[in-house]
């Protein structure tokens, strides 16, 4: 093994060597966050139907606990994690080590910071008032440094990669490492910074809450996607033109959705948005036909270590499916009619989120950071349970929500239904999902316990014979050789 | 958990790195590329306005936006605003200032506020000599700028003119333009303000 | 072939359409709206809200308002109604005018229906329907009018007049539209909801004033004091649940305040050459301000739409 050579490809075992702090840190930190998004997001589906629920505390009302959430999610879970599998796969794919890996782990730190002081701001009542960007602007400055320094460590591994031709994945890792700061840039600059006049700076909001929690996190999920599911079923991708043409639908049309139709804008915009969103469905369609033709019917051999992985990638491969559909049917008028402004969007939302990018996330964190580690996660059957709690939690959550959503719509549209009726109706669907954010959070928690416990296998030993080297002195016997 | 310093055993070696195989896309996923491509362009038709700002849903275009505004005796105050820009804003400017050396104010003018059968006869057939606005002298020449108008659109821009800028007066009905229409015939004219005055 | 810049340019351009349509285009079309005259008036709209409503609106952003109200009101289609107003001095004709439009109607009731005037002849009609109507009318004699009627099932359920549109919202900052309707919508509360004292005690405790709401309470806005020499006037009354001790009495922050304050300048009726509506005619002269006071005072429920709507403050 030759691996100090740079214009030969590396070994995979010390290109996995070399992504293993930044990845731990990136991993771990998504899972705390996650954990604690995963609490607050509990405390808020409590008070749905049980309005006194803390309410006593100014800082846990539903209107500051629900952007810190939803913040911890996508800034403290999302970001990482999809940073973090990123960087891995720019790194295998392209067969060289992580350029510099410390600038990656360095990201990740001032990352954390800028999210825990954002998060902190949120809570005492900065929030900005933008759905997606509720993080207040004294926290930006250290989640540009973050990402910055990580893009970059990214950037340098693309470049420097030994196999020329790319892998599917990395286009769209690629694209998804400069979509981030250019959405982000935009949506501080013309919100935050100098904020533009009227309903222009809910346009902008919509257009980045779109770029944010769809494209950019299809982007990144679909490129893990493309990489675990042929690695995990053993069999070639099928097919590089589907994936490829997945690629650029999503860029082209996938960036012109989130105007909803109620909004009080032009009629161009919605239906503007409305086109770019049902054009989607072409890129819906490929990524399915080309997941279900790889790894559709059974992979690998039974009891395999793969299953595992295998299993969050293949429900979060279904699940956006469902929710890409759910967002092409709740963009069309006739249907937004009803569904607008109710629990219908959420539902989708949350399905794309919880039940694509997240699932997917997990499963290749279980993948990856063994190989990383090299060692195996402590508890296999916390592992499985993860599994399940998180399924049946993303399930409880979305289908109620999403019938509850309906339900709404419909009762809205008579004047005669009394508001407080139509809210009453919806109650039982948001106790059941309810249900779902528990076990969600309790899956959550099973896969930090596990992350957690991994890190310690590792360093636990490590820190024994540090300690054990530094303190041999003081146990020797008196006259002993050394 | 074992704490011991040895450690458990290794991951098993892992498959090498998949290519991808090259199949072309299937005929079918292109042509509903194709299909809702054509929808769009057919639902952006019917829905949008074609980006025009005023357009909202459910408003299918600016033409159905305008064939839904208040009739309103037969005049509104966008009608006479657009007449204003089309016709008066150009000498005595888009604030009713007035541009100095062109054309005087009407903002708080005396025959603005005033009776609508002088304010209808200037416009109609012109004024010319000096006149006295605000304290202010005139001098010049107005051209009969309102006679090709109809009594609508008339009646629309001295509304306008009446009730912008801060100025509050009544209406005026395109009843009385055509009743002044008639009254004046077919005058070449100009008006200068000793005959206005003579009017009540 | 080196695919890092063609996938770096193929990222920028897609990127940039959607930048170039969605951030570019609509700031030359609706980032640079400023106020205009309400249609058939010469008053101002919208007008700046005044600062205690300003600030109220950052007491609304800071704790969430709109994350369980909207601020979208949606309309579905617009007709027009011919009213009759006046039926002039030609009875017969405007009969002969009525029985024409209306064939359903025996002659008997058609006089028993023009002595309750004003009163729309035909509802629903399209443009050049109500205008051929009122045309007929007119030409009779009567008095009668092309009635612009916005409708849609939030509009129905009371939430406004008309849909929501660009201009209603130019001097806001954050815009809260909202995306859910957890609580009603609230795009144009005050011209249902005047009241500054229902508004404090449906934030203090929200089911004394709404049975069943899902609406936290927000005490943290309120504050409990020892009575001084004598109780404020802001003091809150209670039922004897919530009271507080003897002694003691609940005041809103000066938060609470400025929250119900921009509350009660939410108001977007004001027909717009974007959004058309018929009004009442009436005095040109802006409009008073709805009353606050810790007592009930329904005072604008009676001026309906007549009155120039402005985002006239409250005085707390």
């Amino acid at each position: 093994m030759n691996p100090t050579a740079s214009s030969e490809p590396a070994a995979a075992s010390a290109i996995d060597v070399s992504c293993r702090r930044p990845l731990l840190v990136l991993l771990l930190s998504a899972a705390a966050w996650l954990v604690i998004a995963s609490a607050f997001a509990l405390i808020c589906s409590i008070k749905f139907h049980s309005p006194d629920f803390l309410a006593g505390a100014a800082w846990l009302t539903y209107g500051r606990a629900h952007p810190a959430a939803s913040s911890a999610f996508l800034y403290g879970f999302c970001l990482q994690s999809g940073l973090g599998v990123s960087l891995w796969l720019l790194a295998r794919l392209g067969r060289t080590r992580l350029a510099h890996h410390w600038l990656a782990t360095a990201g990740a730190v001032f990352w954390n910071l800028g999210v825990t002081v954002g998060v902190f701001g949120v809570l005492a009542g900065d929030r900005t008032g933008f759905e997606a960007l509720e993080l207040p602007g004294y926290a930006t400055p250290m989640l540009f440094i973050g990402y910055a320094l990580t893009g970059i460590c990214g950037a340098l591994t693309f470049h420097q990669r030994q196999q020329q031709p790319l892998y599917v994945s990395q286009w769209f890792v690629f694209a998804a490492l400069f979509w981030f700061p250019w959405i982000y840039s935009t949506a501080q600059l013309l919100l935050v910074t100098f904020p533009v006049r009227g309903v222009m700076q809910s346009a902008i909001a919509w257009w980045y809450a779109n770029n944010l929690r769809v494209v950019w996190l299809w982007l990144a999920g679909l490129g893990a996607v493309f990489y675990l599911v042929p690695k995990l079923a053993r069999r070639e991708l099928q097919n590089r033109n589907l994936a490829l043409s997945a690629f650029w639908l999503i860029l082209l049309f996938g960036s012109w959705g989130g105007i909803p139709n109620s909004a009080p804008l032009p009629a161009w915009m919605p239906a503007l948005s409305t086109v770019g969103t049902v054009l989607t469905t072409v890129a819906l369609l490929a990524v399915s036909l080309s997941v279900w033709k790889t790894a559709g019917r059974g992979a690998g051999p039974p009891g395999a270590l793969e299953n595992l992985p295998l299993r969050f990638v293949r429900f979060g491969a279904l699940a956006f499916l469902v929710a890409g559909f759910m967002r092409v049917l709740g963009s069309i008028p006739p249907v937004s009619n009803v569904t607008d402004l109710t629990w219908f969007g959420p539902a989708t939302d949350q399905l794309n989120t919880y039940g694509f990018f997240a699932m997917v996330s997990f499963g290749a964190a279980y993948w990856i950071l063994p190989r990383v580690m090299g060692l195996d996660f402590p508890w296999a059957r916390l592992a499985r349970a993860h599994f399940w709690l998180a399924s049946l939690g993303v399930v409880l959550l979305a289908a109620p929500l999403a019938i509850a959503g309906v339900l709404e719509g419909l009762k809205l549209r008579n004047p005669d239904n009394a508001f407080m009726d139509v809210v009453k109706a919806t109650l039982p669907c948001l106790r059941l999902s309810t249900m779902g954010d528990l076990l969600m959070a309790l899956g959550h928690a099973a896969f930090l316990a596990n992350l957690a416990g991994l890190a310690a296998r590792f360093y636990l030993p490590r820190a024994a014979s540090l300690f054990s080297s530094l303190t041999l002195d003081l146990h020797k016997p008196a006259g002993a050789k050394p | 958990m074992n704490f011991s310093s040895s450690q458990p055993p290794p991951m098993p070696p892992e498959t090498a790195e998949l290519g991808a195989g090259n199949m072309p896309v299937p005929v079918w996923l292109m042509v509903l590329l194709f299909v809702l491509l054509y929808a769009g362009m057919v639902f952006f038709d019917r829905y949008s306005g074609w980006f025009d700002a005023e357009v909202y849903m459910p408003y299918a275009s600016l033409a159905d936006l305008q064939a839904f505004q208040p009739r309103g005796g037969g005049s509104s105050l966008e009608r006479g605003r657009a007449v204003y820009e089309n016709i008066c804003a150009l000498c005595h400017n888009s604030d009713g200032k007035g541009k100095p050396g062109q054309a005087p104010l009407f903002v708080g003018s005396e025959w603005v506020m005033g009776s609508p059968n002088r304010m209808i006869r200037i416009p109609l057939s012109g004024l010319s000599g000096s006149v006295q606005v605000n304290g202010t002298e005139w001098n010049l020449s107005m051209p009969a700028m309102g006679a090709s108008l109809s009594d609508d659109d008339l009646a629309a821009v001295l509304t306008y003119i009446r009730q912008s800028w801060g100025n509050k007066a009544t209406a005026i009905t395109p009843e009385q333009v055509k009743a002044v229409r008639a009254q004046v015939g077919a005058r070449s004219q100009p008006w200068t303000t000793e005959q206005l005055k003579a009017i009540p | 072939m080196n695919y890092g810049p063609l996938l770096f340019l193929a990222a920028f351009f897609a990127l940039a359409g959607s930048w170039f349509g969605f951030v570019l285009t609509p700031q030359a079309q609706v980032g640079r709206l400023q106020t205009t005259n309400m249609l058939g008036g010469a008053t101002l709209y919208p007008q700046a809200r005044p600062g205690l409503a300003r600030q109220g609106l950052e007491v609304y952003r800071a704790n969430g308002c709109a994350d369980c109200h909207s601020q979208q009101v949606r309309q579905s289609g617009t007709v027009c109604n011919a009213v009759l107003s006046e039926t002039g001095t030609n009875l017969p004709a405007v009969l002969a005018a009525l029985l024409k439009l209306k064939p359903a109607l025996s002659e008997p009731d058609a006089r028993q229906w023009l002595s309750t005037l004003p009163r729309p002849v035909l509802e629903g009609l399209k443009p050049a329907e109500a205008d051929a109507a009122v045309k007929v009318l007119n030409g009779a004699g009567a008095k009668a009018a092309v009635w612009i009627v916005p409708v849609g099932p939030d509009l129905a359920r009371g939430w406004g007049k008309r849909r929501n549109v660009a201009r209603d919202f130019i001097f806001d900052y954050p815009v809260a539209l909202g995306s859910q309707r957890i609580g009603p919508d609230l795009a144009n509360l005050s011209a249902r909801q005047p009241d500054a004292g229902w508004h404090l005690r449906h934030l203090y405790a929200p089911r004394l004033e709404v049975k069943d709401s899902a609406m936290p309470p927000y005490r943290f806005l309120f504050e409990r004091r020892k009575v001084e020499r004598s109780p404020s006037p802001d003091a809150m009354v209670l039922p004897p649940g919530l009271a507080p001790p003897p002694g003691h009495e609940i005041v809103p922050k000066p938060e609470a305040l400025a929250l119900v304050a921009y509350l009660l300048s939410l108001r977007a009726e004001a027909p717009l050459f974007e959004a058309p509506l018929s009004v009442a005619p009436g005095p040109p002269a802006v409009a008073p301000g709805p009353t606050a006071g810790a007592t009930a005072g329904a005072a604008a429920g009676t001026t309906s739409t007549n009155t120039a709507p402005t985002n006239a403050p409250a005085t707390p």
